[in-house]
């Protein structure tokens, strides 16, 4: 470790001690913003009842911060898209994730929102929600279980923690 | 198995309306063409004893060479079931409307004119009921080809009053 890092360590150490805390201001926010997501409940099919059972007392998304169900996108600042999205349905979907206020992301749940799943080839389903909203996390599962949505939101507070981080994962370095 | 009052009174109806009468899955079935429609359900609506004067459900078929509209009647007093099957010409697919009868044939004729493009002349509000406005073709013929994967990723523009 080098002396100038060790210093500033050290600093640190002092300043804990007088419980002050030196961070910057984006890390501050991001660290408050992944721990109270406010999810727009947007079910579309037979994921929603996961949705809703993850929110439930069995599975408690409230013990990460997770449970307040907007249903409003004004509110919100997470869309999980949960279920089947047809194509009458896609433009509603894109205006609900345009009223979200910025910071927002989106994760989709289900085969059917993640690549139109078994209905991938109808006349009347888009083929993947990210060809109309884009998506930050992919949950597969038909329908996923309520661990796996809990999953999916913890690694969403991954890539919200750490964007350099998911920036360099992107880029292949 | 079906009923044999309501098999007699089948029989007095498929005579009338130039039907013929089958059965399958335990239940009667009358096939008809469909300009004699409207005339096959008022009688089995009013047959006595065994009148058959609930609309269960209403459903397009596609035989390829030509369409059918299958009526499933059944009452609500009693067990008797009967099936009507209308025969509709492929290239001309019109046929009156059964809302004279049930007022609930409306939803149910709209999903067949939504699916099968079948014309019901007399319905009052005769519109596509799952797929949007402007969708063209009707997709459960087996003519039908579905667009590609790259055509349906593309959002369309909604309408006002959707």
């Amino acid at each position: 470790m080098d002396v100038k890092r060790e210093k500033e360590l050290r600093e640190a150490e002092v300043a804990a001690e007088k419980n002050i805390l030196r961070t910057s201001i984006e890390k501050f926010l991001n660290w408050g913003r992944v721990h109270s997501f406010w999810p727009n409940s947007f079910g579309l099919a037979c994921c929603a009842i996961e949705m809703a059972s993850t929110g439930g007392a069995r599975y408690d998304l409230s013990r990460f911060g997770y449970e307040v169900f907007q249903a409003s996108p004004r509110q919100a600042d997470l869309m999980i898209v949960a279920g089947t999205l047809t194509r009458k349905m896609a433009p509603v979907a894109r205006r609900i994730y345009d009223q979200m206020p910025e910071p927002k992301w989106a994760i989709a749940m289900g085969n059917c929102a993640c690549s139109g799943g078994p209905f991938a080839d109808s006349y009347a389903v888009v083929p993947g929600a990210d060809s109309i909203i884009p998506i930050d996390v992919y949950i597969p599962g038909c329908p996923p279980r309520p661990e796996a949505l809990i999953y999916g939101m913890l690694q969403l507070k991954q890539k919200i923690q750490n964007p350099s981080k998911v920036r360099l994962m992107k880029h292949g370095k | 198995m079906a009923n044999e009052v309501l098999r007699a009174r089948v029989g007095e109806l498929a005579a009338r309306v130039k039907g013929e009468v089958g059965e399958s899955l335990g239940v009667l079935e009358l096939t008809i063409n469909s300009a004699e429609a409207i005339e096959a359900l008022t009688g089995a609506k009013n047959f006595v004893d065994v009148p058959c004067d609930f609309l269960h459900d209403l459903a397009g078929m596609d035989l390829e060479d030509h369409l059918e509209v299958v009526y499933q009647l059944s009452s609500l007093r009693g067990p008797q079931r009967l099936r009507i099957i209308a025969r509709v010409e492929r290239d001309n697919p019109v046929l009156d409307s059964a809302t004279c009868l049930w007022k609930g044939a409306d939803f149910l004729e709209r999903e067949a004119f939504d699916m099968f493009g079948l014309q019901f002349r007399g319905h009052p509000n005769l519109k596509r009921i799952y797929l949007w406005d402007d969708f063209e073709g009707y997709p459960m013929r087996k003519d039908y080809v579905i667009e590609s994967h790259e055509q349906r990723a593309v959002m369309r523009v909604r309408k006002e009053g959707e």
